[in-house]
């Protein structure tokens, strides 16, 4: 068995849907799918640019996020931000993860 | 920098995407490299070089494509079905490469062939009898994936079918026999009538009962046989159990293979002429009865395939239907 090949497998899933999550926190206001990645790389949370741009797309096509581009500048960016749907999901997930962020926590360091 | 480069890139990672999704899509990824090859170079003007590094970083094309198009994954037969399409594949395969093989054997100790011509004739015949069925098989079970036909793995408890009763229960056997039958059924009646025959001790003749060239020319009503056989099997194989979706599947296929049968053995002469005519010859003028039931032997055929569809859907009705 190959201990580091497990581990980076349970890595890509664990990060799978927390990195949604934090996608969807981080656009209350209008960001570029740049400045996202970077945002998120500051924060210790790395994110490739070719996982996170047909992210955004994904979730715009679910009715999360909205998107404009805007032309107005020196280089024509597309924005995103979250729309009303994709709030009432931020939340109710986020909701979700402190509880089981917490009780996971616990647990790994043996308090219960 | 070589701007054409980048071109080709974008157009290669967005030429299958739809194309209403394909401008906006390479119009974003030129935003980002172009952000990526300023994070890079700062205020220096980016070399071929840089851009290179950058798009490496980016991934290939094909990655962004599968990325983009959400097709990363994806294939013609996944898993729950995967493992009953390799089955009853496997299943199909060997029965008609078999079926050829030995059917070819039989032909060539009647009818001894040159050597090589032998060969030729029988690799040909299995060449398109092993692309057909392989075509047939995947499919159906394409079919069954792309309309996502459920086969017994629910989710949730409440909708976990209960453990079928005996009576209710298919053998895999049973399935795998049937597909067996209905492959062995289409070779032989399509690729080589002339092992039916009569064979006369005084003078060694041997007379075909069929008249091969007429059954060729009668292939489709063949074909829909197996067709309607083997899917009928394979959802059997599927289920695993008699339920109301393979009683409704057998009795349709079995219908249509009525039909089938009923206008394949009713349209036209499938006997030899030559066989109707000798008759009384093979069997002595004693045996009207005999002689009788050959000379209508399309209809007699007719009649035992009917009961025999008739048999199976009474017993699908039973075995579903009875409590």
């Amino acid at each position: 068995m190959n201990v580091d090949e497990v581990v980076s497998g349970l890595i890509l899933e664990l990060r799978r849907g927390t990195l949604i999550l934090l996608v969807l926190s981080q656009l209350r206001e209008p960001i570029y799918g740049y400045s996202l990645v970077k945002t998120l790389s500051e924060n210790q949370i790395p994110m490739d640019a070719n996982t996170l741009y047909p992210l955004l797309r994904r979730l715009e096509g679910q009715g999360l996020l909205s998107s404009h581009w805007d032309t107005a500048q020196s280089k024509p960016r597309k924005y995103y931000q979250i729309t009303q749907p994709g709030l009432e999901v931020l939340e109710k997930t986020k909701a979700y993860w402190k509880a089981f962020s917490n009780h996971v926590d616990q647990l790994l360091e043996g308090t219960i | 920098m070589n701007q054409d480069l980048l071109e080709r890139y974008l157009y290669a990672a967005t030429r299958r995407l739809p194309a209403r999704q394909r401008e906006d899509v390479a119009q974003e990824l030129r935003s980002l490299v172009d952000d990526m090859l300023s994070d890079r170079c700062g205020d220096i003007t980016p070399t071929e070089k840089d851009l290179r590094v950058v798009l490496t970083e980016l991934g290939t094309p094909q990655e962004l494509y599968e990325k983009y198009s959400g097709e990363a994954g994806k294939c013609l037969i996944p898993q729950p079905y995967y493992s009953t399409y390799k089955l009853v594949l496997t299943v199909v395969l060997a029965c008609a490469g078999g079926g050829i093989t030995i059917a070819n054997g039989i032909l060539l100790m009647l009818e001894p062939q040159e050597g090589m011509q032998a060969v030729l004739s029988w690799m040909g015949m299995l060449w398109n009898t092993l692309l057909g069925t392989f075509a047939f098989v995947t499919l159906l079970f394409a079919f069954f994936s792309w309309r996502k036909i459920p086969i017994g793995n629910a989710f949730d408890f409440d909708s976990l079918p209960p453990v079928p009763r005996k009576r209710e229960r298919i053998s895999r056997w049973e399935c795998i026999a049937g597909i067996a039958f209905c492959v062995v059924f289409l070779v032989v009646f399509l690729g080589i009538p002339q092992v039916f025959f009569a064979w006369l001790p005084e003078t060694g003749e041997r007379i075909p009962v069929f008249d091969g060239e007429a059954l060729r020319r009668s292939w489709y009503w063949l074909a829909l046989l197996a067709v309607c056989g083997v899917s009928r099997e394979a959802v059997k194989l599927m289920e695993g159990r008699y339920n109301r979706r393979v009683l409704g599947v057998t009795v349709g296929t079995n219908l249509v293979s009525a039909a089938a049968a009923a206008f394949w053995l009713t349209k036209g002469s499938l006997m030899n002429p030559d066989f109707l005519a000798r008759l009384s010859q093979f069997f002595g003028e004693g045996e009207e009865v005999v002689i009788t039931l050959f000379s209508h032997f399309p209809l007699f055929f007719l009649g035992v395939m009917l009961f025999a569809l008739t048999l199976d859907t009474l017993e699908a009705a039973v075995r579903t239907l009875r409590k």
